[in-house]
């Protein structure tokens, strides 16, 4: 029977950032998927880091996300194409100007700089913007980096350290004797160790539920896209037009993310099925939208992910009492931009029972009294289509 | 014909003619980058693709939406994970925009492709595929060269120098790695009833040209090293072809490894149904001889169907057999220091060691393996390499190079093709026209109820967290 100090369930980036660290730290570390390493919310993420301006609880977790951010390929030994130019929301009409005022207002609870530009100072970070440019809300923190690559950063980064990765290896439940986490039930049979991090997005909350948790995610599945490379043109990370993110890779492909969200369940033995829409239609003409120079190039390729959203949209980073060794996190989201600094806080959580990391107000307690039928009445349960 | 005989309304849908621009994508045929000018005359290639196909204008006359020039994208059903599609229906895009048809029965028969594998100066104008060559000649009517040479001996080799011989172009040889003439005897007596020399136990060493190819260094694969240079204006590649199956994969058709061809096909049953419901796959990689009766009895009345039988076609040796062959020699002879993917220019050596692309200009803190796969699951993911190479993931999707990389995946890490999962196949499965592919119904609720990215809603004031404020 295989033996290890710490097991990860979830090979995307928070599982892998969590590992990285406890294995650097010195644990013997396991990552066990049902798929293959960052085949759900990773594959799909934009890129970007959002450094939640508008929550006090989460911003300074975006703050050390940040300063990690920028000597992430040092540490790695990989390169993830970091680029830090700034964020950039644009407004194109009347109503989006309202609302980005409003995104501002909240934005100043945190202190990362965002101001609110004119439009000719949105065109010089962003050249093509369309003429119908309005405003933009902006701040030169943060940046955006190639998802694909961060992820196999990480997992690299961590065998180099004698991490081991198990794909392909559906995990069933969580063991516990006497109040003390002891492994986990795979179809691989029972892998044991004295601290479970579960990192399995959507999935967390199967595993936890026959602990008495509700676990407040929803899962939902998303679509993306990218267009032939362009030369290069902004460097920024854009956003606009009810949430659409592009951003230009290095490569000069426009890397795009948005659009409707379908509620979705997951299953625990297999990959799941992430089809893509029509819809990606819209998303092109978005993109024109916002660039009108878009249209000169080609759609390439489009995918689709599943990801795992909290009830409040906030990161969850919990180290359960009962039982013992047990810790979960959950990215709600924005899991990518912050991967460095949870995993951290994970690793440090389950080696040493507490963390550096300022983690304060992301625990589960803020969930105490949930309504079991949270999802339907949010309509975030499975089937619900752009609520 | 035979569904609009049965009195079905019948829609055909074929990307030819093809647009010269989307041929320079090197789909479904590797055209290579010395397309003929005479392309860019629509009316003309529109008459001579039309009247070059008998069969297309007696569909036309029979009352089928013939579409011609059009190319299925994408196809859409209700799905675990996305059950909001309705009607099943296929994404299509013309010259003037796109459409999606709704359909009760969809019959992919999307043919093969070539496969095209990498020496040096492959990218040079005049180097082409054995399905381009003869599709430029017998129907586009339009053939830059007058002197060939032929890689490969294969049926598909021998139809373009027959073909290519009609109209006068001169076949300056056929290139064999083995000693064996791969069409037949009779195929053979042909060749050299023609005076066509075949330099058997041979492979291409480089295309010579500056601008355009000028000539070929054909090496001797005996150990001698001997080398040849022969005098030619085009070199087609005619080794072997795989079936079309981007559609049927980025739909969600399961797919299964076929050993002979060596291809990822489509699963389907007694009646050529796919795993997905009302799709059908009707293909020449199929071994059943009678594939149209049983598909249109299924579709009249949803006959039972039995799990397929296991046999695909076999085209005289195995292609497998042949496409490893010719990898391992141009390996052999010409080192990995050869473009291995146009697009993004990486080399086979690149390649294989997961090298990040040139324009990253960063390393590898410790050399890393392609193979990842423990008990479970395939041993190496070409989604894996491609992310991390970039082979396979240039503007044309990986339709030239990724077959030749999975082959030398296998070689060189010895794994079986059948454990190495090909990279995702994704739609467009075409690059399209962002202009032409933008969706026209954009309406009220998906212009204006259309969440914002969840992570960029602003968090309201009642749950902003209060710790630090």
């Amino acid at each position: 029977m295989m033996n290890y100090d710490v097991i990860v369930v979830g090979s995307g980036l928070l599982g892998l950032s969590t590992a990285y660290h406890a294995q650097k730290a010195g644990a013997r570390v396991l990552v066990i998927d049902r798929g293959a390493v960052a085949y759900e919310a990773s594959s799909r993420a934009t890129g970007y880091l959002s450094l939640r301006a508008d929550d006090p609880d989460e911003a300074p977790l975006a703050g050390m996300a940040e300063k990690l951010w920028d000597t992430l390929d040092e540490e790695l030994g990989y390169p993830t194409e970091w680029t830090q130019k700034g964020r950039l929301w644009v407004a194109f009409s009347d109503k989006q100007l309202e609302e980005l005022h409003q995104t501002y207002k909240a934005f100043t609870r945190a202190d990362f700089g965002f101001e609110l530009i004119d439009a000719q100072a949105c065109r010089e970070l962003i050249p093509i913007l369309s003429p119908e440019t309005r405003a933009g809300l902006y701040t030169p923190r943060s940046g955006h980096a190639n998802p694909q690559r961060v992820s196999q950063a990480y997992a690299w980064a961590f065998q180099d350290y004698g991490g081991t990765i198990l794909e392909h290896t559906p995990v069933y439940s969580v063991i516990a004797e006497g109040g003390k986490a002891k492994g986990v039930k795979t179809a691989a049979g029972d892998i044991l160790a004295d601290r479970v991090v579960l990192c399995a997005g959507g999935y967390n909350a199967n595993l936890l539920e026959p602990f008495g948790v509700v676990f407040p995610v929803a899962t939902v599945r998303l679509e993306a896209l990218v267009t032939t490379p362009l030369p290069p043109m902004y460097e920024v990370g854009f956003i606009g037009l009810n949430g659409l993110s592009i951003r230009q890779t290095k490569r000069g492909n426009l890397h795009a993310n948005g659009g409707p969200h379908e509620w979705v369940d997951l299953d625990a033995d297999i990959e799941p099925n992430k089809p893509n829409t029509p819809i990606v239609r819209n998303l092109v003409r978005r993109m024109i939208e916002a660039f009108p120079v878009a249209k000169g190039a080609q759609l390439l390729r489009t995918w689709a992910g599943v990801l795992d959203i909290t009830r409040d949209q906030k990161t969850i980073i919990h180290r359960f009492d009962h039982p013992e060794g047990l810790l979960v996190a959950a990215g709600a989201g924005h899991g990518f931009g912050m991967a460095p600094a949870i995993g951290i806080a994970m690793a440090e959580l389950a080696l040493k029972g507490h963390t550096s990391a300022p983690i304060e107000g992301l625990s589960l307690e803020r969930f105490a009294g949930l309504s079991p039928t949270w999802k339907a009445e949010k309509k975030w349960d499975a089937g619900s289509y752009n609520t | 014909m035979a569904a609009r005989g049965a009195d079905y309304e019948v829609t055909l849908i074929d990307e030819h003619p093809q647009e010269l621009k989307n041929m320079s994508f090197d789909a479904p045929y590797f055209y290579g980058s010395g397309l003929p000018a005479s392309l860019s005359d629509e009316t003309a290639v529109f008459d001579n693709v039309l009247s070059s196909n008998e069969l297309l204008l007696e569909c036309v006359e029979n009352e089928v939406d013939v579409k011609i020039g059009v190319v299925a994208w994408g196809a859409f059903h209700n799905a675990p994970n996305s059950q909001h599609i309705g009607t099943p229906k296929v994404g299509i895009v013309s010259r003037e925009g796109n459409e999606l048809l709704e359909y009760d029965a969809l019959i992919l028969a999307t043919g093969s492709r070539d496969f095209v594998p990498s020496f040096k100066g492959w990218e040079l104008p005049g180097v082409l595929g054995g399905k381009a060559g003869a599709k430029l000649l017998t129907s586009y009517q339009c053939f830059n060269g007058t002197r060939c040479l032929v890689l490969g001996t294969a049926p598909l080799a021998v139809e373009f120098a027959r073909a290519a011989c009609d109209r006068g172009i001169d076949i300056a040889g056929f290139v064999e790695p083995t000693s064996k003439f791969q069409a037949g005897d009779q195929e053979l007596e042909w060749a050299l009833n023609a005076g066509i020399p075949i330099l058997y136990e041979s492979v291409i060493l480089e295309a010579g040209g500056t601008d355009k190819v000028s000539s070929a260094t054909v090496i001797s694969t005996d150990g001698s090293g001997k080398q040849a240079e022969v005098e030619c204006d085009t070199i087609c590649v005619s080794i072997a072809v795989l079936p079309n199956v981007e559609l049927p994969a980025a739909m969600g058709c399961e797919m299964q490894f076929a050993e002979e061809h060596p291809a990822w096909v489509p699963k389907v049953d007694s009646n050529l149904q796919t795993s997905v419901q009302d799709v059908y796959w009707l293909s020449a990689f199929n071994a059943q001889d009678d594939q149209i009766p049983r598909i249109l009895s299924a579709v009249g009345d949803a006959a039972s169907a039995s799990e397929a039988p296991t046999g695909t076609t076999q085209h005289g040796a195995r292609a497998a057999d042949y496409i490893n062959v010719w990898v391992a020699k141009l390996l052999e002879m010409g080192g990995s220091d050869v473009v291995l993917c146009q697009c993004e220019t990486v080399t086979r050596s690149e390649f294989l060691e997961l090298q990040p692309p040139r324009y990253l200009k960063a390393g590898m803190r410790h050399p890393h393996v392609a193979v990842t796969g423990g008990d479970a699951g395939p041993k190496i993911s070409q989604d894996l390499t491609k992310r991390m190479t970039r082979v396979g993931m240039g503007h044309c999707q990986g339709k030239r190079c990724r077959d030749e990389a999975a082959v030398l995946l296998s070689q060189h890490y010895g794994i079986p093709l059948k454990d190495i999962k090909p990279g995702s196949y994704r739609f467009p499965v075409r690059p399209i026209d962002m202009s032409l592919i933008a969706a026209e119904d954009d309406d009220y609720h998906t212009r204006e109820k259309w969440p914002h990215w969840m992570h960029e809603e602003v968090v309201p004031e009642s749950v902003a967290g209060t710790a630090k404020r």
